[in-house]
């Protein structure tokens, strides 16, 4: 079975694809396989630079960590619910500070060595010394040492205060290998170096291939601890594709056999018309949104800040280039969530407000602003296009770029490398209001992907702290509801819809179980009919 | 060199050559006039998504694209970009390789031996594949695609006015010329650059239309110019998305190329054959 089949491409493609195909042949054929198998190609949006499940946290590589990796937790199904995983049972002590997990027996990694206590607490400990990924989550609320194995099948962590999302982001402790990445240490890296592009894992799958160029390749892993169904896939592929047109004709001319979720209804459309392909609909959450990097001027200013909160047309973006397939977000939090004010009504496309705004504002615009969409991802390009046009109304020149996924998140570690405006999607992490409003303006986040604006204001982590630490979803709900009313009051972003999802597949794949944290990519379940 | 008057008139006696004549005109024509043209010069820039891809009708000539622009506008405003990127990158590469060429070729010292060794590397590979990896390295913008396209069209002159001048060195006249004394410079200024003149134009009116698909390809390729301005191969790009519905998209922005290019490479076919006797080919009657 040819894994790289022309037709359907574009010239240009084609000629890539050559050029690519002529390395892998250096490298050994990715995904040779035996002809009886099953084989799923998936084509992401956005390039894997990475198979280290530890140093990301975002949906553009969760493929890695849902399918090579395990975890003590696991959000499952719709809604999503928090389930045992490698773990068997969990406590809370009274206080809310311990948190004690029971671990499954026989659990093994893919090198036949069995997962132990030991293993998660060496996790913790790399996640929390790497310093990427959810670390910044995780060092709001536990210190490095405080994870302890008690026995072989008990590992307890002490938090350094009570807080209500700890159990939602346990699922992010993805277990590797100690023994495997000790052996692969250089220079005391944990390991970075070697896990970059090897794995260590106990998942489903077993990572067989991967090449930062292409994407990576996994087999199935038939010890895996959860057992399978009658019916699976035996190799799985995640390709990192940036065209969107080569996405869709790969789809259905039947190169590919799942897409990235971001497409918008033109391509939904003609994909469910090709009666090749079929498009899964699910209720979930993303918002997409820009983040304005408050750090630098002019947009340290919150006036100029709600200026371009007035240039962006929201219901041309959201009716018109998207077909009415998404549902206007005035806050940061998705509508559908607890913790968003319901008076709430943010601001509208109004140029003569915007410059009113512009008038009295302190700093002056005198350079062309950066708006970075992500490549791969044409509604964010559209709708960068769309705002420049805006601000060129409200008389300010602007710059629309292109950024890759990776290389933009490794930007917003520093301020200075941090592009003024970014545009972009936050998914669900876990389902709690903490995975947007909490990280997005909390000043621990700053760096992260989800604090792109390098937000700081005192008032709004107090009420974010005194959010997490409360345990009655009522009192939660209160402090969430505030600190949204001030952020988007300060405006340090602009935020644009939330949306259902939208899934295309082939037309025979089932068994895919779509959970709002991982957009249907766990492909342990998924079969061929 | 045959005078002006003498070329055009012999050039129109040529029917390709005249269409392409023709094309070329056109196109500079419909790149002065775009704001007076166009029907709708405000819906270059300004985007309205209620408009969105709009067949072609009295209204949009073209149709819309998918932020609500008017492509035929764009298309106008398109050959100003395009038309400015080839005369530019083509003026720089005559300004870069004639000068090399001429001193390389006369002189035949070692340092001008070396740079059309470099000239042969730059010839050697495809002209799209180094213009792609200098505009990835800079960035996308029209300035980045003029250098990349500079930098890399220069050696074709350079290697022709080389050939050309190493021949004419041999001939009688210019043997003469350094017999009787006249200094080196202007040898090569008065007797030697004339006499290459008519290839170099030949060269440079098929280059713009090689250059015209070039810059195309790099827009196409997001490395052209970056959004909001109307480049042809980046609308193009853009339309597959919405192919083949949508396919007032593509064609708008193809035919434009296609003219433009077919235009500049009639012409200058048709040079060659007014200009360079030699080289005649293919209308003699």
């Amino acid at each position: 079975m040819p894994i790289l089949r022309l037709r359907g491409t574009t010239a240009v493609a084609r000629r890539l694809v050559l050029a690519g195909f002529a390395s892998l042949a250096l490298l050994g054929s990715l995904g040779q396989t035996a002809t009886a198998q099953t084989r799923f190609v998936f084509a992401n949006e956005s390039d894997f630079d990475t198979m280290d499940p530890h140093v990301a946290f975002d949906v553009g590589r969760i493929a890695v960590r849902l399918n090579v990796y395990d975890g003590l937790m696991r959000w499952q199904s719709n809604p999503a619910k928090l389930e045992p995983w490698i773990a068997e049972s969990y406590a809370i002590s009274k206080d809310g500070l311990t948190y004690t997990f029971k671990l499954r027996k026989g659990v093994k990694f893919h090198d036949g060595s069995e997962v132990k206590a030991a293993d998660f607490v060496y996790s913790l400990e790399r996640i929390l010394a790497l310093g990427k990924g959810a670390a910044s989550l995780f060092k709001t609320m536990i210190d490095p040492g405080k994870a302890k194995a008690v026995d072989d099948t008990t590992v307890e962590f002490t938090l350094t205060k009570p807080s209500a999302i700890f159990l939602a982001i346990v699922p992010e402790i993805h277990v590797v290998n100690t023994t495997l990445v000790k052996k692969n240490e250089v220079n005391n890296d944990w390991g970075a170096a070697w896990m970059s592009k090897s794995s260590a894992g106990s998942g489903a799958y077993k990572l067989t291939q991967f090449d930062p160029a292409i994407g990576f390749v996994a087999a199935r892993n038939p010890d895996h601890f959860k057992g399978w169904g009658p019916k699976f896939i035996d190799e799985i592929e995640f390709r990192g594709v940036k065209d969107t047109n080569t996405r869709v004709l790969g789809l259905m001319k039947g190169d590919f056999n799942g897409l990235g979720g971001y497409l918008q209804a033109d391509q939904l459309k003609r994909i469910e018309e090709s009666g090749k392909a079929k498009v899964h609909e699910a209720e979930s959450m993303r918002v997409m949104m820009m983040q304005f990097n408050t750090t630098r001027a002019p947009l340290n200013d919150p006036d100029v800040r709600r200026a371009l909160n007035q240039a962006f047309d929201y219901d041309g973006f959201n009716k018109n280039i998207l077909g009415g397939q998404v549902e206007r977000n005035p806050t940061p939090l998705p509508n559908t969530i607890w913790g968003n004010p319901k008076d709430i009504k943010g601001y509208a496309f109004d140029i003569e407000k915007g410059k009113a705004l512009l008038a009295k504002a302190s700093a002056k615009i005198d350079r062309p602003l950066e708006i970075h969409f992500l490549t791969g991802f044409g509604q964010s390009e559209q709708a960068a296009q769309l705002f420049q046009n805006g601000l060129q109304k409200m008389g300010i020149q602007s710059k629309v770029i292109g950024t890759p996924w990776p290389t933009i998140v490794e930007r917003f570690s520093k301020p200075e490398t941090t592009p003024d405006i970014s545009i972009y999607w936050i998914s669900t992490y876990y389902a709690d209001p903490h995975n947007w409003i909490g990280e997005m303006f909390h000043s621990s986040g700053a760096g992260t992907f989800k604090n792109a604006h390098h937000y700081k204001n005192p008032k709004v982590d107090a009420l974010l702290d005194k959010a997490v630490e409360a345990t009655d979803q009522a009192v939660r709900a209160k402090y969430y509801e505030e600190a949204v009313r001030i952020v988007v009051d300060d405006a340090p972003g602009l935020w644009i819809y939330n949306t259902k999802w939208y899934g295309p597949y082939s037309k025979n794949l089932a068994g895919v179980v779509f959970c709002p944290i991982g957009n249907g990519l766990e492909m342990r379940t998924a079969y061929y009919e | 060199m045959k005078s002006v008057p003498t070329t055009l008139r012999q050039l129109m006696r040529d029917r390709s050559a005249a269409l392409g004549f023709f094309l070329v005109v056109l196109v500079v024509v419909a790149a002065i006039l775009a704001p007076w043209i166009s029907p709708h010069p405000e819906a270059v820039w300004d985007m309205n998504p209620a408009n969105r891809l709009k067949p072609p009708s009295r209204t949009w000539l073209f149709g819309t694209d998918r932020m609500g622009a008017d492509i035929f506008s764009r298309v106008l405003f398109g050959a100003r970009i395009t038309l400015m990127i080839a005369l530019v990158a083509v003026g720089a590469s005559l300004l870069i390789g004639v000068p090399i060429g001429l001193w390389a070729g006369w002189s035949e010292w070692w340092i001008g031996e070396a740079l059309m060794r470099v000239s042969d590397v730059f010839l050697a590979v495809p002209q799209i594949v180094l213009a792609i990896a200098i505009a990835q390295t800079l960035g996308p913008s029209i300035e980045n695609v003029i250098l990349a396209l500079s930098v890399t069209y220069w050696p074709w002159f350079a290697r022709l006015v080389y050939a050309e001048v190493r021949a004419l060195k041999r001939e009688t006249f210019i043997e003469a010329a350094i017999a009787l004394g006249v200094p080196p410079r202007r040898i090569v200024l008065q007797h030697v650059l004339p006499n290459v003149a008519s290839p170099i134009i030949v060269r440079a009116s098929i280059g713009m239309g090689f250059t015209i698909l070039t810059a195309a390809s790099l827009g196409f390729l997001g490395l052209g110019a970056p959004p909001p301005a109307p480049e042809w191969g980046r609308m193009i790009s853009e339309s597959r998305e919405f192919l083949p519905e949508t396919w007032w998209y593509a064609l708008a922005p193809g035919v434009a190329i296609f003219i433009v290019v077919m235009g500049f490479n009639l012409l200058g076919d048709g040079l060659r054959d007014v200009l360079d006797p030699r080289l005649r080919r293919s209308h003699d009657r």
